[in-house]
């Protein structure tokens, strides 16, 4: 078992340095797998997916476990709605930062180590609220243990690691959809246990506080189950993936140029800011509301609030699996049709989520919303890889920072004040939802087209690989360094629609 | 398909549920704390001591008795004792708030005793709670009638609720046993990532040096 520093300073820590042995899956050249079987826990590939979304997943428990406890804790902190409110934009404003940062470790760590460091010193954190006595202590507080929301970034690089990009849409949609549900959990787990922390005698201000122990213990878990059980690598032949030798280094304010110059990418981080982030705002408000308005006990508010993080399980899947189905018969326009239909009604559920007067009614738009929301961020993502070839990680990044800006945005204007009670708010943000929608209208590739203008009929302009080869100059070209956009405007012909030679996926 | 039929139907049915229950729920009447009778009860609460009381610690010496001015006392069962919030104590927090309609009224939350009715006049001791939150409070005392509804009542404060109010701060909920842990496990976590990183690094460097 060799454990030095492998490409890109991961470790090689459980690679075997005999020949390519025998996997559970079929993988390709590189040794990725290259089907997805989701009830194995073989190493490596499926036992790095599960490592790796349970990881995620615990992060999402610890930054929204505060949530379902704020009736307790307000009384305790002697709170008012504004830092409630403040809390929440505070628990999702540190991974704006350690996001952008989270891809540079992975890359000169490895995504191994990345998580494990990431899990592991924010367990600190989450211990920490047994030491707060006032609203400062606790907003500081939600701020740095939502720093560790940065396990997306270090979740979907290692999957790349493991999986071939035919399948890689499926895999990280999958992880990111059931991490996302540990913002579900939490609204079940926090209530339970600290109903038993109670039952055993403790005081409502005392019991919510043990009650952290309990994320806490899982970040350490985990930290300590990605150190001993995952590996950086698939494996095979070391001397094999030594002699591919580094890939040819793109710059990086080359790559961000890319990026930031195409307004695809802009428009894309304000709609995932109204999916992912009216997201990320209802698990901090949710299970508040429904015990304020409806007069609920505790633990029932919870169950209420979990099943609209728990929808994750399957909205955010199906929400791509919807966007390829429309792509199959409509190409990329269908794509976008997809996503504003989806996010829009998302927005108008939760309009009615506000609005609705009784318990049952709230359910049913909750979990509607909850639907058209996740299946939105899953229809975002599938539209992402195509926005550039040569930025992609950026403009994912860029994207990923967006929903955590459009959640703070959210809270701190609609949920942080005594302007609005939390039911205008809510209706307010699904009115919102729709208007940030609008602009899925502008988008327009010229190989493709836009939700209301066919393609291009230009010869040349009107390409894939013209859209994709000018995102390098004449030199680079020089240097071949284009030469995935062109294998990757081949794959992209599927985007074409029902014209479309062949249905191969990226 | 028929997986997305199913799931059609039974959303379908579940909106024409709630529909019903909106139509039954709207029909009828809520009790409105306007239509209690004001002053039934004369109600005085002294704090044990003149500063801030300390939850879980001090003590309130609470008596209720029936007024001269009521006149529904034919209905009165029974007498419950609440912790309520004055006004200072409800700004910016809406979970606090006080409503006419007395399902939704939250500003009495803390129940203190519930006794039966009895027309001499009643004493209560009462410590306050542990879980009683800081703030400026005052007692009230609601009749209720055989069919456990509100009929009249009587408070501490005057009717703008702005004298004789009382402060109390809430316990921290910190123990240090809690704070020790707290350290404890943020230490071991902590340390069991450096001493695997370290170690790692370290047999790397064998490795590389054979």
């Amino acid at each position: 078992m060799g454990d030095s520093t492998g490409d890109t300073g991961s470790s090689m820590h459980g690679v075997s340095t005999e020949k390519t042995g025998k996997y559970d899956l079929p993988v390709d050249l590189e040794d990725r797998a290259t089907v997805f079987k989701l009830f194995s826990f073989a190493k490596p590939h499926m036992r790095t997916f599960h490592l790796s979304w349970i990881s995620f997943s615990t992060c999402f428990v610890s930054t929204f476990a505060a949530a379902p406890l704020v009736p307790i804790i307000r009384e305790n902190l002697n709170l008012t709605k504004q830092d409630v409110g403040n809390a929440g934009v505070a628990s999702v404003s540190g991974s704006i930062f350690s996001r952008l940062v989270m891809g540079a470790v992975c890359d000169l760590l490895g995504p191994r180590y990345g998580c494990a460091f990431l899990v592991m010193l924010s367990a600190p954190t989450v211990f920490s609220m047994s030491f707060v006595s006032g609203a400062a202590g606790f907003i500081t507080v939600r701020f740095m243990i939502g720093f560790c929301l940065a396990t997306f970034v270090s979740c979907q690089y290692w999957m790349s690691t493991m999986f071939t990009s035919k399948i890689i849409g499926l895999v990280n949609g999958t992880a990111a959809g059931w991490g996302n549900m540990g913002g579900g959990i939490t609204q079940l787990l926090m209530p339970v246990v600290y109903e038993i922390i109670r039952r055993c005698g403790a005081t409502a201000f005392t019991a919510w506080r043990i009650a952290f122990f309990v994320p806490g213990w899982l970040h350490i878990i985990m930290g300590i189950l990605v150190l001993t059980l995952g590996q950086d690598l698939p494996g095979g032949n070391r001397k094999a993936v030594e002699k591919k030798g580094k890939v040819v280094q793109d710059k990086l304010g080359k790559i961000m140029w890319c990026a930031v110059s195409n307004y695809r990418t802009w428009i894309f981080v304000l709609l995932y800011g109204y999916s992912m982030g009216v997201e990320l705002s209802t698990d901090n408000v949710i299970a508040e509301y429904f015990f304020d308005r409806f007069h609920l006990k505790l633990h029932t508010a919870g169950i209420i609030a979990a099943s609209f993080g728990m929808a994750n399980f399957f909205a955010r899947p199906a929400g791509g699996y919807a966007s390829d189905i429309a792509a199959k018969y409509f190409g990329m326009r269908g794509r976008l049709w997809a996503l504003w239909i989806i996010q829009t009604a998302g927005g108008l559920f939760c309009v009615w989520l506000g609005l609705a007067n009784t318990l049952v009614t709230a359910i049913v738009a909750m979990v509607l919303f909850s639907l058209g929301a996740q299946a939105a961020c899953g229809a975002t993502f599938a539209i992402v890889p195509f926005v550039s070839r040569r930025a992609l990680g950026i403009i994912s990044g860029l994207t990923g920072a967006g929903g955590n800006f459009g959640s703070g945005l959210t809270q701190l204007i609609f949920f942080s004040t005594s302007q609005f009670t939390t039911e205008q708010g809510l209706t307010w943000m699904g009115v919102m939802i729709v208007a940030c929608t609008l602009p899925v209208m502008l988008i327009h590739f010229p190989q493709w087209g836009s939700m209301f203008r066919p393609p291009s009929t230009d010869p040349v302009k009107g390409t894939a690989e013209y859209y994709y080869v000018s995102e390098w100059n004449e030199e680079e070209k020089q240097k071949n360094m284009h030469q995935g956009s062109v294998a990757f405007a081949i794959n992209a012909k599927s985007e074409d629609g029902r014209n479309a030679p062949s249905t191969i996926a990226v | 398909s028929r997986i997305s039929m199913a799931i059609h139907k039974s959303l379908f049915a579940s909106l024409l549920i709630c529909l019903l229950f909106q139509i039954s729920h709207g029909a009828t009447k809520e009790r409105l704390f306007s239509d209690l009778e004001k002053g039934a009860l004369e109600v005085t609460a002294k704090p044990s001591r003149e500063s801030v009381l300390d939850a879980g610690i001090d003590k309130l010496s609470i008596t209720w008795k029936l007024s001269s001015t009521a006149t529904k006392e034919a209905e009165f069962t029974t007498i419950k004792v609440k912790l309520c919030y004055a006004p200072v104590s409800q700004v910016d927090r809406p979970w606090r708030k006080t409503e006419n309609e007395l399902f939704k009224d939250k500003s009495c939350p803390h129940k203190i005793i519930t006794r039966a009715y009895d027309k001499s006049p009643q004493s209560f001791e009462y410590t306050l709670e542990r879980d009683i939150p800081t703030g400026t409070y005052f007692v009230r005392a609601y009749a209720v009638d055989a069919k456990d509804h509100e009929v009249a009542f009587g408070q501490s404060t005057d009717e703008a609720k702005s004298t004789n109010l009382f402060s109390v701060q809430a316990i921290s909920g910190r123990h240090k046993s809690l704070d020790i842990a707290s350290v404890c496990f943020s230490v071991f976590s902590v340390l069991a990532l450096l001493v695997f990183f370290v170690n790692e690094k370290r047999k790397a460097k064998i490795e590389q040096s054979k």
